[in-house]
């Protein structure tokens, strides 16, 4: 019993020690963390914004592939939205936010978070990645498969199919979700 | 003081090829240099604080409840700079991803607790970390290399004023071997690199 006592006060110092010192990093390191998001987040949404008047973010919950809507404003006329995107790449989770105009044509795409294989799908990365899904989603369809593809984008995404297709759907899911607001 | 405990984990007792621990995050983030670089700190900074606690509690922790406080230190350890990298290295925390919590169950953490710092001296204890380590960091930053050079044709550095962090290696780069960034390279490396150490110690053997 007294052992058993003993032994378990030493457990509980080494986790009492172990906590003070993860409250102490988090206190340090959690306004830093914060901030990066933000400053991350923020960089996204210029990127795509194309020069509209941005309004509120509004969180989305009713579709799996979009995380939140921002209405673009023209004037006060709805130029278009930004949504925050989510997609099953090869290495993970990938995020994405994307602006469409009203009639869910996709405007510009910037990646914010991924974990796919360098060399393969970390080209999504690269400069004119997204030139590829530019301009789709409305009279073209979001191209999801390589065979919509020209034979030159298609080789650009050999090997990194996965990533592609990722992307693409959750793209494709965003212009639906746009069309579904009917323009409002 | 033993500098043969700083020494010996770098060649004869390697982590990697000759004791053959932590394999999972050596193929998992061997994808690029940088990660393997960021990797190895990580491992350096847990694996040297884990055996300094660890050797300095040796004679408090009763041996029937030292696994579980071995647990909270290293995973406190771990979390620790889970949160620092998050904060202070943010694009080697994303890179590292799943792998860098993951060092709470790397076999050379609980590995060297086990077998070394539990019953030596701090002192020595520290220098096992250390060589540990730098044998841990050779072995995954020279994996890491030839999987980059020739899967994706770069050497990714850290970016430092001008300099993007990413070095291109001609031809390689538009004509990489796609199959060393994948799973089924790492392996197909590993097992040649493995053989290659095995060869040069019984060589020296005789």
């Amino acid at each position: 019993m007294k052992k058993n006592l003993k032994y378990s006060l030493i457990l509980l110092s080494i986790c009492a020690i172990s906590t003070a010192l993860l409250a102490l990093t988090n206190a340090i390191t959690a306004p830093v963390i914060e901030r990066q998001g933000q400053a991350s987040r923020l960089a996204g949404l210029e990127a795509v914004s194309m020069g509209y008047e941005a309004g509120a973010q509004k969180v989305v919950t009713d579709d799996p592939a979009v995380t939140f809507m921002i209405e673009l404003k023209d004037d006060r006329r709805t130029a278009g939205y930004i949504l925050g995107l989510k997609g099953a790449g090869y290495g993970g989770e990938m995020t994405l936010v994307a602006s469409y105009n009203t009639a869910g044509e996709i405007l510009r795409v910037q990646l914010l978070s991924h974990n796919e294989t360098p060399g393969l799908g970390k080209k999504a990365e690269n400069e004119g990645y997204m030139d590829k899904f530019e301009g789709t989603g409305a009279a073209q369809a979001v191209p999801t498969n390589k065979s919509m593809l020209n034979s030159e984008d298609a080789a650009a995404v050999s090997g990194s199919t996965v990533t592609f297709v990722a992307i693409g759907k959750a793209l494709e899911a965003g212009s639906r979700y746009v069309i579904g607001l009917g323009g409002k | 003081m033993n500098i043969k405990e700083l020494t010996k984990g770098i060649f004869k007792e390697n982590p990697v090829f000759i004791i053959v621990l932590g394999l999972c995050p050596v193929l998992g983030v061997s994808t690029q240099v940088s990660n393997a670089i960021g990797m190895s700190a990580g491992v350096l900074f847990v694996l040297l604080f884990s055996n300094i606690i660890i050797s300095a509690l040796r004679n408090i922790i009763p041996d029937s409840i030292h696994i579980p406080a071995y647990i909270v230190i290293i995973a406190s350890l771990v979390t620790i700079i889970e949160m620092l990298m998050h904060a202070f290295a943010p694009a080697v925390y994303a890179a590292l991803g799943v792998y860098l919590p993951l060092i709470v169950v790397n076999c050379i953490i609980l590995g060297r607790a086990e077998a070394f710092a539990s019953s030596n001296t701090v002192l020595d204890s520290a220098l096992d970390a250390i060589g540990m380590s730098i044998g841990f960091a050779l072995s995954l930053t020279l994996i890491a290399l030839i999987r980059e050079v020739l899967g994706a044709g770069t050497i990714t550095l850290f970016p430092v004023g001008s300099f993007s962090g990413v070095i291109e290696v001609p031809w390689l780069v538009d004509n990489p071997f796609k199959v060393m960034a994948l799973a089924p390279g790492a392996l197909l490396l590993m097992g040649f690199l493995k053989a290659f150490f095995d060869w040069k110690a019984m060589r020296k053997a005789g």
